[in-house]
């Protein structure tokens, strides 16, 4: 497998079904160029094709598998790997607090549904959720010395706080757009595969 | 305006006491600078403070620098509130500690957050441990001076100084306490060091200066940057900061503090609400740290200081029109408000109070419609289990696992194990119960596909959580009794093994699995208090608004819930009877002739018998078959003919007075709705031409559609007998209620389930435009 092919099966059986142009958006390639790679895939019978989705095969996984192993095995035996990925259980428990108190808040003891009428707990919620960002960049900045695909996360989590500051709030949380959360769901499912790990929850 | 000299910059002054700063000057002083002067000037107890104006903010975003003579007012106000409150900043006797916050003149994203407790160091702490004689006491503030500064102004991990001094221990040994605060102070600067590679400053000057700098510099953050410019704020608008000495409920008795609701917040019912904890400061109510006791309770005790927050509370809810939430604490029996918003609410409470507000005439109706968000309509409306069913499941031995209530809600249906399984099952119209081991992106699709989730493992802030909670749907997460075996298909949990696709039901309010399908029912009935917003909602919008329906239950819904009307169709009210398959190839056989006819004249007329009996006197537009001869010019005018008789002979059978219109697809010329005209026996006057704009909900109205709809409604306006529909699917957004609203139409048909989310959306789409209108009358 080339390292292109890697990077573009990686997308996909990690979102698991997604269009040629979200795998584009993903990775910050011209869709002609994961159109090319996504039919060699198919050809060595690694993803398939449903009308203009593309899906991993049950080869997927472990052909996947068997490359990262190979790709990073310095990084999973290197010293910074348990702390890398200490580091990130740490703060993921905090991002997904934070997630939560964006979308549910205590009223006399009951969680209730942000109703987003307080802009000051709403701009402290999101001020939150973008330093956890700021600080998962020191995550994947140091994964990025190893292999720099890691270092677009930080430019897709960029993209989605404009979004959000623009006023486009749903970029926080939304499952169905390249939101905060998305993104950070992403790079966990990602981490994991990468340093061999399994997921605890 | 003020009696600012804005012109010269020699005199200008850059800092005001709270109780010299105008209310009405928002520019000058901020939301929060304005706001606290509103409340001091109201004769509210709040803390001294002062406020450094958004000018000097400017100034220093324009030159790069603080004016000159900043430091030096700063310095100045500070004396005055160590005069005022008898205390020092960054000493003793009693030390005197400050907050500081940010405050443009309007919200928005990437600024500073408070920074509490600015001014402890080796001397203010010692005095204040001999003050108080509390040395824990003493030493949790410099824990939260460490852990919120290093957070907010360092951009540390707020977890890094808790966890250096968790273990920390008081020696009993009497040594002196100057040294265990040194020692503190220490494990907490290298934790911090450690992190960020810069600490907390030791000198109370400097971390006063340091967190009013990270204040100006949160003005030109990229997130407040990129915001400003999006939504065209000048970027020399700046920011003010507030200064405000901190009060103590944990200083002598009585102290303490809290929160108060004007109006209990959980069911909307007009009581002073709240908690009171004693000996605390309010990080600790925010944080759950203690059992603190019912407002009730304390106002036994000390009745005189809760008399004194009730008159306070009853004041600024007159004055706000709204019911508001109180921070407060009492130091020594003085009572202090600390802040006051609008109160977040239960949507069940926001509609009583909305109501409850206009009964009591503090408020317009169209403030009290404001009051309730399409989310409270949705979530009170939400499917919920019929009790009896519950209980009669529950009797059976029918939860099948606990575990965490992730999301709220309940739901039944059809288990599926599988997110693919899920989205081409769900493509049918199927309600699915998503059950997965734990998830993990590859899940998105499925979950979105499902109509409620649940997993053995995760908690309540899981992925899985977040996303249900995102989709609104009924979640239960971390059911550690079940296990799932994707190859075989089958879900088991304890001596119990179910198959995919067996009934399944999810209460995500109590956390729950159960088997079998409890019974859902969609709550149409309405309250006095949702009746009479609703009345004043449908009042104020002079719309009809009909509900899309296919049964008899749904109509009974749509009209408890006010419907004018609704639209239906032939085809899917055959398909609910289940007669639809034969019927329609019947007529689709070449030549199929008088025989099918017949039979669909009949189909019709079975079918829709039920269904009118429940409309009597309501509007009933019905879409005509989609069939493939109807795609042609004019149609099939035998096929039309059918319909319409089928519909007379249901009308006349179930006593429905007036006559259905049949609403014809696809028709595209005059000639054409001619035509079908004079098949017809529909009405000569109050004919419906509808529009399906599903797809403009989805995109944002671009402006040749605009244009096109304006001439639709501006040539109908010119037609008197003929009204114009837009048609809606799913949700209805605030946005193109207004918008639709904005170009003229005033005849809707929504979904059943967003009916009144329509109906309330519209009626502040004609109160925005009317209040827009209103000064060039």
């Amino acid at each position: 497998m080339t390292r292109a092919e890697f990077e573009v099966l990686n997308v996909i059986v990690i979102k698991g079904m997604c269009r040629t142009s979200s795998v584009a958006d993903v990775l910050g390639t011209p869709e002609e160029c994961v159109e090319e790679t996504a039919a060699a895939l198919q050809q060595r019978n690694l993803i398939a094709r449903r009308g203009d989705l593309l899906l991993p095969t049950d080869r997927a996984d472990p052909a996947l598998g068997a490359f990262a192993a190979e790709a990073y095995k310095d990084l999973r035996s290197g010293p910074e790997s348990d702390g890398l990925h200490e580091r990130f259980e740490r703060i993921n428990g905090q991002l997904l607090q934070t997630m939560a108190a964006w979308q549910q808040v205590d009223v006399g003891g009951h969680r209730v549904a942000n109703d987003h009428s307080d802009p000051d707990y709403d701009e402290n919620v999101i001020d939150r959720a973008a330093k956890l960002v700021e600080r998962l960049k020191g995550i994947t900045g140091a994964l990025g010395e190893h292999d720099p695909r890691f270092l677009r996360y930080g430019e897709r989590f960029d993209a989605a706080f404009d979004r959000v500051d623009r006023g486009d709030r749903d970029y926080l949380s939304s499952p169905g757009l390249e939101s905060v959360h998305n993104i950070w769901f992403e790079f966990h499912e990602d981490l994991l595969r990468s340093l061999g790990k399994a997921r605890a929850g | 305006m003020t009696a600012v000299d804005h012109d010269s910059p020699a005199r200008r002054r850059w800092v005001y006491r709270v109780e010299d700063a105008e209310p009405a000057d928002v520019a000058l002083f901020g939301g929060k600078g304005a706001g606290l002067a509103r409340m001091q000037r109201a004769g509210l107890p709040v803390p001294p403070g002062f406020i450094i104006t958004t000018s000097a903010c400017a100034e220093y975003v324009t030159t790069g620098k603080l004016p000159g003579s900043v430091i030096e007012e700063v310095r100045a106000q500070v004396a005055a509130l160590e005069h005022e409150t008898k205390r020092s900043f960054g000493g003793g006797p009693m030390p005197l500690l400050l907050a500081v916050r940010s405050g443009a003149p309007v919200s928005m994203p990437g600024m500073m957050e408070t920074i509490l407790n600015l001014g402890i160091g080796r001397d203010a702490a010692v005095a204040l441990a001999e003050a108080t004689g509390d040395p824990e006491f003493v030493l949790d503030l410099t824990r939260r001076l460490q852990k919120g500064f290093s957070e907010i102004v360092l951009g540390a991990d707020p977890d890094a100084v808790d966890d250096a001094v968790a273990d920390f221990a008081l020696r009993a040994d009497g040594a002196p306490f100057g040294e265990t605060f040194d020692r503190y102070w220490a494990l907490c600067r290298k934790a911090v060091y450690d992190d960020v590679g810069i600490a907390v400053p030791e000198d109370s000057w400097d971390q006063l200066l340091a967190a009013v700098m990270a204040v100006l510099q949160s003005w030109t953050g990229r997130r407040a940057v990129t915001y400003r410019e999006h939504h065209g704020i000048p970027h020399d608008m700046g920011t003010a900061v507030v200064i405000q000495s901190m009060v103590f409920g944990n200083l002598g008795s009585p102290s303490g503090t809290g929160v108060a609701f004007t109006r209990n917040p959980v069911t909307g019912e007009r009581a002073l609400y709240g908690e009171f904890l004693k000996h605390a400061q309010g990080e600790d109510v925010v944080a759950g740290i203690a059992d603190p006791e019912t407002i009730a309770e304390a106002a036994e005790r000390t009745p005189e200081i809760f008399d004194e927050l009730a008159r306070i509370a009853a004041d600024l809810e007159l004055q706000y029109g709204d019911a508001l939430d109180i921070e407060y604490t009492v130091e020594r029996g003085k009572l202090y408000v600390l802040q006051v918003r609008s109160a977040t609410r239960t949507p069940r409470a926001a509609i009583r109070i909305a109501a409850d507000l206009l009964r009591e005439g503090r408020i317009e109706p169209s403030a009290a419609v404001a009051g309730v968000s399409a989310d409270h309509l949705r979530q009170v409306e939400g499917p919920r289990f019929d009790e009896a069913d519950l209980e009669r499941a529950r009797a059976d031995g029918a939860v099948l696992a606990a575990g965490v209530a992730a999301s709220p809600g309940q739901m039944s249906g059809t288990l599926i194990l599988d997110s693919e399984r899920a989205v081409e099952r769900a493509r049918v119209g199927e309600d699915l119960i998503l059950a997965r081991p734990t998830t993990s992106p590859r899940d998105l699709q499925g979950l979105i596909a499902a109509a409620a989730i649940v997993t053995a493992r995760g908690g309540a802030t899981s992925h899985a959580a977040v996303v249900a909670r995102a989709l609104a749907k009924p979640c239960v997460v971390g059911c550690g009794a079940l296990s799932l075996d994707e190859k075989r298909r089958t879900l088991t949990a304890g001596e119990r093994v179910l198959q995919e696709g067996d009934a399944v039901s999810i209460d995500g309010d109590a956390g729950e699995l159960l088997l079998g399908r409890v019974k859902v029912n969609r709550v149409g009935a309405s309250n006095p208090d949702l009746s009479l917003l609703m009345d004043r909602a449908g009042a104020a919008s002079g719309c009809t608004v009909l509900a899309s329906v296919t049964t008899p239950g749904q109509a009974r819904t749509a009209l408890e819930r006010g419907a004018a009307g609704v639209v239906t169709s032939i085809d899917e009210v055959l398909a609910s009877t289940g007669r639809p398959v034969k019927v329609l190839e019947a007529v689709a056989r070449p030549g199929s002739g008088h025989a099918a006819l017949t039979e669909m004249h009949q189909a019709v007329a079975e079918a829709f018998t039920p269904l009118l009996a429940e409309l009597d006197g309501f509007d009933v537009d019905v879409e005509a078959i989609d069939a493939a001869q109807l795609a042609l010019p004019v149609g099939d005018p035998d096929l039309l003919r059918a319909q319409v008789s089928g519909l007379a002979l249901a009308a006349e059978r179930s006593g429905y007075a007036p006559t259905p219109r049949l609403v014809v697809r696809d028709v595209s010329d005059a000639i054409e709705a001619r035509a079908i005209r004079l098949l017809g026996e529909e009405p000569a006057e109050d004919r419906h031409l509808w529009v399906d704009v599903r797809a403009l909900q989805a995109t944002d109205i671009d402006t040749s559609t605009s244009e096109l709809l304006e001439s639709l409604a501006a040539s109908c306006e010119s037609r008197p007998g003929y009204r114009i529909g837009m048609r809606l699917f799913g949700r209805v957004s605030d946005d193109i209620a207004a918008r639709l609203y904005g170009l003229g139409f005033r005849l809707f048909a929504v979904d059943v389930d967003e009916l009144r989310v329509a109906r309330l959306a519209l009626a502040k789409a004609a109160w925005r435009l009317s209040s827009r209108r209103a000064p060039t009358r």
